[in-house]
């Protein structure tokens, strides 16, 4: 009878919570009411916490995303701060001395449909992230995509403007935390040190859809672009010094195709990018570094597996640098060789507020010379400068459905992917063996 | 609740007759049609269009495609608007899973990969299921889903092949 009592209870509880899910309060039909509960003094203490902020800003937000605005007009953003400690070795800021709040990533974007086979969107974004990216918004994409065929799941279009650049699974939407695993993503693969070259360009791209018999769909994007490469963070990894020079916008092209179950568990992709650029010497300053032109031509292979409570997923990429003879620089001339990453990652949702990750990432910036031994012995500069091995664990709690709070811990072997403008060679040699920690809290809408 | 009394009965006589194996194999039958009786309860919804949508029938593929933003407008050219209720609601669970075979947080990061790559539009987000009723009968091109219950001459009910 005592156990009957108990089942009996539960399932009053549960149906009491099912029938409070359906009932939530229609504050949104009658905005005045929500105007006036708002502005009593009771609720404008200054101990209100972020994320509980069902007042104004919550209703706004809420109101963007359900009122019947014309043509479709929808408005969503981010906003992320993260805190970063590390044993050695410099990330976004003096982070080896205490810590730093160097990285925040903020966006906003608009979409609207004038037209039903016709979006216009357009995201600003600005990120402060080290020496390499001061917080000054700009324009990250901006384009008019036209469906020009559209039959069940079979879709053909064209995309021109300013466009997120397709590769891999995270680049796309790489700066906002919500879509990210992790506060850092794999850098082995998407590195923050050169993310501008990678990040998007101006562009016309073509993109398809289409069903598999019965099993899933394949997605495919195929475009020609201009790089964004007048940064310093790029010229420094792909000329090695800051020169007078810059680095030209070459046309280059960058694909995509993306295979998924109907059921969304499995997702394979295979991506490449033929990176075209050449250095522009201001002969006049005496430019120690002639015109030559050099081709980035990286291949993506990534595969995903999704059940209810855990994801897998690994990405690997073979990235192959050519550079001609008229660098007129024995170092630069003549270049040729493969860089190599991968990365193993596991997540697993033991609720859905809260999500555990793991993560085994691996970088070498030659494959022919793994432990950089090669390099050492050629240049002088330390071998570790030519690998990372990261092994990262973290935790995710998604306080609500906007609200995100994370930590993560990393310990890498190697220096590979760190940012050479936050490490200059005045601030000392780098600790090969580090450990990385950070939080990280993030909004979005 | 008399269900439950009575396989509670069973297992108690289980356990004083014991090595009874029947018992345990009727015991074993009751808890399979409970779960069967609770799976059916749960497919007691719809997806529901405007009243003006002239669908009446659609694909499980194009009903994927639709609600995970990618199928954009009825074969007629008109403009699809889709309304969702939040993730942690149990029909948009039951929808997702049930009807699209897909979880929830799958539709979720495929929103938001179009949404912040500027390739697609989110859903419009209801909070309640007489407001989801509401839009949806209101809204030209608007597909949902609704409780049976919930259902009236407002709005479509579209059947899924």
């Amino acid at each position: 009878m005592i156990l009957s009592f108990c089942v009996g209870c539960f399932f009053t509880a549960h149906a009491q919570e099912a029938s409070k899910v359906q009932k939530q309060p229609e504050f949104l039909k009658s905005p005045i009411q929500w105007l006036q509960t708002s502005e009593l003094p009771a609720e404008s203490t200054a101990s209100t916490d972020t994320k509980k902020q069902p007042g104004w800003i919550g209703s706004t937000l809420n109101w963007f995303q359900t009122a019947n605005l014309p043509g479709d007009l929808q408005f969503h953003g981010f906003a992320s701060q993260a805190y970063i400690t590390t044993s050695d070795n410099d990330v976004f800021g003096n982070s080896d001395n205490g810590g730093s709040f160097g990285l925040t990533e903020a966006g906003l974007n608009a979409s609207m449909r004038p037209l039903p086979r016709l979006q216009v969107s357009a995201q600003v974004l600005s990120r402060r992230a080290g020496e390499g990216n001061s917080g000054m918004p700009r324009l990250d994409y901006g384009f008019m995509d036209y469906r020009i065929y559209s039959h069940e799941v079979n879709q053909f279009g064209i995309r021109v403007g300013r466009l997120k650049n397709p590769f891999g699974f995270y680049n796309d939407t790489r700066d906002v935390a919500h879509t990210r695993p992790g506060i850092l993503l794999p850098q082995s693969i998407y590195f923050d040190r050169v993310r501008n070259i990678s990040l998007s360009g101006d562009s016309v791209q073509l993109y398809g859809e289409a069903a598999v018999s019965n099993w899933g769909t394949v997605s495919t994007q195929f475009g020609a672009f201009l790089p964004i490469v007048n940064d310093k963070d790029t010229e420094l990894a792909l000329i090695g010094t800051l020169q007078p020079g810059h680095l030209d916008r070459d046309v280059s092209y960058i694909g995509r195709g993306i295979f998924e179950t109907n059921d969304k568990r499995l997702r394979l992709a295979v991506s490449g990018i033929w990176l075209n650029t050449s250095y522009d010497p201001r002969l006049r300053s005496g430019d120690p570094i002639g015109s030559g032109a050099l081709q980035f031509t990286p291949v993506y292979f990534s595969a995903q597996y999704n059940a209810e409570r855990w994801s897998l997923t690994s990405e690997y990429a073979i990235r192959h640098f050519k550079y001609n003879n008229n660098f007129g620089v024995p170092g630069l001339n003549g270049l040729d060789f493969f860089g190599e990453s991968y990365y193993f990652q596991g997540e697993y949702r033991f609720t859905p507020k809260w999500e555990g990750i793991v993560r085994y990432d691996a970088y070498f910036a030659n494959r022919a010379d793994r432990d950089g031994s090669d390099f050492a012995r050629l240049t002088g500069a330390p071998a570790h400068g030519r690998y990372a091995r990261d092994i990262m664990v973290g935790l995710r709690w998604n306080v609500t459905p906007q609200f995100m709070l994370r930590a993560e811990y990393h310990h890498v072997n190697g220096t590979g992917w760190l940012s050479r403008l936050d490490n200059p060679a005045s601030e000392g040699p780098l600790e090969k063996n580090w450990d990385l920690f950070a939080i990280q809290a993030s909004f979005r809408f | 609740m008399n269900l439950f009394q009575f396989l509670i009965r069973i297992h108690f006589s289980n356990h004083y007759l014991a090595r009874n194996r029947t018992c345990l194999i009727s015991a074993l039958v009751i808890c399979l049609l409970c779960f069967i009786t609770e799976v059916r309860a749960d497919s007691h919804y719809e997806i529901v269009t405007y009243r003006g949508v002239n669908q009446k029938v659609l694909s499980v593929n194009s009903l994927r495609s639709i609600f995970s933003m990618h199928l954009k407008t009825w074969p007629d050219g008109t403009k699809i608007r889709v309304f969702v209720l939040p993730d942690e609601d149990q029909l948009h669970q039951s929808v997702a899973k049930e009807k699209l075979n897909v979880f929830p947080y799958q539709l979720r990061s495929a929103w938001d990969r179009i949404v912040y790559s500027g390739t697609g539009q989110a859903p419009n987000k209801v909070n309640s299921v007489e407001e989801m009723r509401a839009m949806v009968a209101s809204t030209p091109g608007a597909i949902g889903y609704l409780w049976r219950a919930n259902i009236d001459e407002n709005v479509n009910v579209l059947e899924i092949k």
